[in-house]
C-alpha cells in the first residue's frame, strides 16, 4: 500500500514538473502563413506612380506581426523595402476616396506604394514593377508570390465627381442667369463704397488734380485683377466724361496691356477718344517695393484728389495708402487679399471687402455678362449656406446616432479630394 | 581693400535706409535717389531673374537640344510684345487669349474645390464627431458654421438687406472685424520686426569700425533739412503742374 502510494505520488512529481518545465521552456514558435492572393493595380484616379497591393485580412494579424512591402523594377533581385506595418492596421477603409469611387472593405489589406519615393518621377508611370508582402513574426519572415503591376495616369478623377456636378451647376446656373438678365435686368442691393467713385472723380475735376488708379500688383490670371480692370473701364469712363485726369500706374506688364485696351475702349465709349493719352497707363517696374517706393514719390509730388486701390495687394498696400491718406486724397480700396484689408480700412475712406470688388464691376456697369456672373456666386453661395446648415444639422445626427455610413456618405459629398 | 569695401558698404546700406526712411519727414532729393535707384536696381533683377531663370534654361537649352515644341510657349510670349509695334499689335491677342483661358481653366477647379467643396466639408466635419465632443468643441463648431453663414450673408448681393437678412449681416460685419483686427495685430508684429531689423543694422553701423556711418548720414541729412528750412522760409510751397 505504501509503495503503491510512494510510486503513484512519483508519477504525479514528474509529471508536475514535466508540466512545469514545458511551460516556462521556449516553445518553437507557430508557422506563419505567407500572404495568399497578393494583387498589385494601378492605383485609380491618379496622375500615375502609385501602386495598389491588397490581400485578405486573416486571423494571423495580431500586432506582433509585421508586414514588409517590397519592390522591384528588375526582373530577377533589386528590391527595395517600400513599407513596413503592423499586421492589425492598413485596411481598405484607409484609403482616402470617397463611397462612389471606392470601397471601403475592412476585410482586406490595402496599401499603396508611392514609386515616386524609389524611383524617377519619370520611371515610374509606365513601366512594369514586381512587388511581394513579407510576414515578419519572431524574427522570422514568410516571402508572398511575386506580382507584378504598372501604374498610368488617369484621364478622369472620378472622386472628383462632386466638383464636376458643383461646376456643371453653376454653369447652368450662369447660362440662365445671362438668358434671364438680358431679358428682364438682376437686381443687385447697393454697395455703399460705391457711390463714393462718383464723388471722387467729382472732387478730383473740382480741383483740377488728377485720380490715380492701382490695380495692384496680381497678374491678368486672378480674379481680383480681372475685376480691377472692370472697375477701371467704368471709372475711366466717367473720368473722360469729366474731362478729368487719371493715372494708373503698373507693376505687370501684362496687366498694363490689357488696362490700356479697356482705358482706350472707355474714352471711346464715353465720346472723348480724344482725350486719351497713351501715358495714362504707365509700366513702374515689376519689383514689389520699388513699384511701392515709387508710386509714394509720384503721389507725394502729385498730390491726386482721389485714389482708387483696386485689385490684390500685399505688404505695399498700407505703404501706398498711408502716403495717400497723408496727401489728403479722397481714398477708395478694394481687394480680396484678407490680410491687407485692415491696412485700408484704417488708411482709406471707403473700403470693398473680398466679394465687393468682384460685385463692383457688375454694380457699375450693369453689363448683363457681369451681372450674371454676380448673381451664378449668390448661387454659390446659397449653395455653401444651405449646405453647411443642413450638413451640419444631418453630420450631427449621424454621429449621435452612430450611423457610421451615412455620416461617411455626408462627410464624403463635401470633400475636395 | 577688403576694409574699405566693408565701410563702403556699410555707408550705402546705412545711407539708403536712412534716405527712405527720410521720406516720413518729407519728400527730398536723398529720397528720389534711393527711390530711382531702388526702381532700377529692381528692374535689373528682375532682369537677370528672366534671363538666367527662364529664357536661358525654359527656352535655350531645350532649343539647343532640338526640342521644337518649346517653340510654341515662345512664340505665343513673344506674341505679347507685339504691342509696341502697332501695325502687328493684333498678334498679342493670341497670347493674351491663351493667357486669360490658361488662368481660367487653371483657377476654375482649384478655387471650386478649396473656396467651394472644401469651405463646406471643413465647416461639417467637426459634427461628424458629435457624440465624443466636448461642450465646448460643440460650441466651437456652431459658432464656426454659424460665423460662416452670417458672414456669407453680408456678401450675398441679391437681396436688399433689411430685417432679418440684415442683422444676420451685421452679425457677419462682427466675425469679419475680428479676423480682421486679429489680422491687424500680425501683420504689425511682423512688419515691426522688419522694422526691427533695419534699427539693428543701423546700430551695427554706427559703430567706430565703419567710421560712424549712420551717425554722419543723420547728421548730414538733418543739417540738410535745417538749411532747405531757413533757405525757402516765408516761401509758399509750389503745388505741382495740372
Amino acid at each position: 500500500m505504501i509503495k503503491n502510494k510512494s510510486g503513484l505520488s512519483l508519477v504525479l512529481s514528474f509529471l508536475a514538473v514535466t508540466t512545469v518545465f514545458a511551460a516556462t521552456s521556449p516553445r518553437p514558435s507557430a508557422q506563419l502563413p505567407p500572404v495568399t492572393r497578393l494583387t498589385a493595380a494601378d492605383m485609380p484616379y491618379d496622375v500615375g506612380g502609385t501602386a495598389l497591393l491588397k490581400w485578405d485580412v486573416r486571423p494571423e494579424d495580431t500586432p506582433d506581426v509585421l508586414y514588409q512591402i517590397y519592390v522591384s523594377s528588375m526582373e530577377s533581385g533589386g528590391w527595395i523595402k517600400a513599407d513596413e506595418f503592423p499586421a492589425d492596421t492598413r485596411t481598405g477603409d484607409g484609403i482616402e476616396l470617397p463611397f462612389w469611387a471606392w470601397n471601403a472593405s475592412v476585410r482586406e489589406h490595402v496599401v499603396k506604394v508611392e514609386l515616386n519615393n524609389f524611383y524617377g518621377e519619370a520611371q515610374t508611370t509606365g513601366p512594369v514593377f514586381r512587388f511581394k508582402v513579407t510576414s515578419v513574426k519572431d524574427k522570422k519572415s514568410y516571402d508572398s508570390q511575386v506580382v507584378s503591376a504598372g501604374t498610368v495616369s488617369n484621364w478622369f478623377r472620378l472622386d472628383r465627381l462632386n466638383n464636376l456636378v458643383m461646376a456643371i451647376l453653376v454653369f447652368i446656373v450662369f447660362f440662365w442667369a445671362v438668358s434671364h438678365a438680358k431679358r428682364k435686368g438682376l437686381f443687385i442691393r447697393r454697395i455703399a463704397g460705391l457711390d463714393a467713385i462718383d464723388e471722387a472723380i467729382g472732387r478730383a475735376t473740382e480741383m483740377g488734380k488728377p485720380i490715380y488708379y492701382l490695380p495692384g500688383i496680381g497678374n491678368m490670371t486672378m480674379v481680383s485683377t480681372i475685376a480691377s480692370t472692370f472697375i477701371l473701364g467704368e471709372v475711366s469712363k466717367k473720368v473722360a466724361q469729366y474731362d478729368s485726369t487719371i493715372k494708373v500706374p503698373h507693376k505687370d506688364p501684362v496687366v498694363m496691356t490689357v488696362a490700356k485696351e479697356v482705358v482706350k475702349q472707355a474714352f471711346l465709349e464715353a465720346g472723348r477718344p480724344d482725350s486719351y493719352r497713351e501715358d495714362i497707363n504707365q509700366f513702374v517696374s515689376y519689383d514689389q517695393f520699388s513699384y511701392a517706393a515709387s508710386v509714394d514719390g509720384m503721389i507725394s509730388r502729385e498730390k491726386p484728389a482721389a485714389i482708387f486701390y483696386m485689385g490684390w495687394f500685399m505688404a505695399e498696400s498700407l505703404l501706398l495708402a498711408e502716403v495717400g491718406s497723408t496727401t489728403g486724397a479722397i481714398q477708395i480700396a478694394g481687394t480680396d487679399e484678407e490680410a491687407q484689408l485692415p491696412f485700408f480700412f484704417t488708411a482709406c475712406d471707403y473700403t470693398l471687402i473680398g466679394e465687393e470688388l468682384y460685385a463692383a464691376g457688375a454694380y457699375l456697369s450693369k453689363d448683363p455678362m457681369l451681372m450674371s456672373a454676380l448673381k451664378t456666386q449668390d448661387f454659390g453661395k446659397l449653395v455653401v449656406m444651405v449646405s453647411v446648415a443642413l450638413g451640419g444639422i444631418l453630420a450631427s445626427l449621424g454621429g449621435l446616432m452612430h450611423w457610421d455610413p451615412f455620416t461617411r456618405i455626408i462627410a464624403d459629398l463635401f470633400k475636395a479630394y | 581693400m577688403s576694409d574699405t569695401f566693408l565701410i563702403a558698404g556699410a555707408w550705402i546700406s546705412a545711407g539708403l535706409t536712412i534716405f527712405l526712411f527720410s521720406f516720413l519727414y518729407k519728400d527730398n532729393p536723398f529720397f528720389k535717389v534711393a527711390e530711382h535707384l531702388y526702381l532700377g536696381a529692381g528692374m535689373g533683377w528682375w532682369a537677370q531673374v528672366y534671363l538666367y531663370g527662364v529664357l536661358r534654361p525654359k527656352v535655350w537649352a531645350p532649343l539647343m537640344n532640338h526640342d521644337w515644341m518649346v517653340l510654341v510657349p515662345t512664340f505665343l510670349g513673344l506674341s505679347l510684345i507685339t504691342q509696341f509695334i502697332p501695325g502687328i499689335s493684333w498678334i498679342s491677342r493670341y497670347g493674351f487669349t491663351f493667357l486669360m483661358g490658361y488662368g481660367a481653366g487653371l483657377e476654375l477647379p482649384t478655387k471650386l474645390a478649396t473656396d467651394f467643396v472644401n469651405q463646406i466639408g471643413g465647416t461639417i466635419q467637426p459634427f461628424v464627431n458629435v457624440a465624443g465632443m466636448s461642450s465646448f468643441a460643440l460650441f466651437n463648431a456652431v459658432v464656426i458654421a454659424g460665423g460662416v453663414i452670417c458672414v456669407l450673408i453680408y456678401f450675398f448681393f441679391s437681396v436688399e438687406h433689411k430685417g432679418a437678412v440684415k442683422k444676420a449681416s451685421n452679425v457677419g460685419i462682427y466675425f469679419l472685424m475680428i479676423y480682421f483686427g486679429a489680422s491687424f495685430g500680425n501683420t504689425v508684429m511682423a512688419r515691426f520686426s522688419l522694422l526691427y531689423g533695419r534699427f539693428d543694422t543701423l546700430y551695427t553701423f554706427s559703430a567706430s569700425k565703419y567710421l560712424y556711418a549712420t551717425q554722419f548720414i543723420l547728421a548730414g541729412l538733418a543739417v540738410y533739412f535745417i538749411v532747405h528750412a531757413l533757405m525757402n522760409r516765408g516761401k509758399k510751397e509750389i503745388e505741382p503742374a495740372q
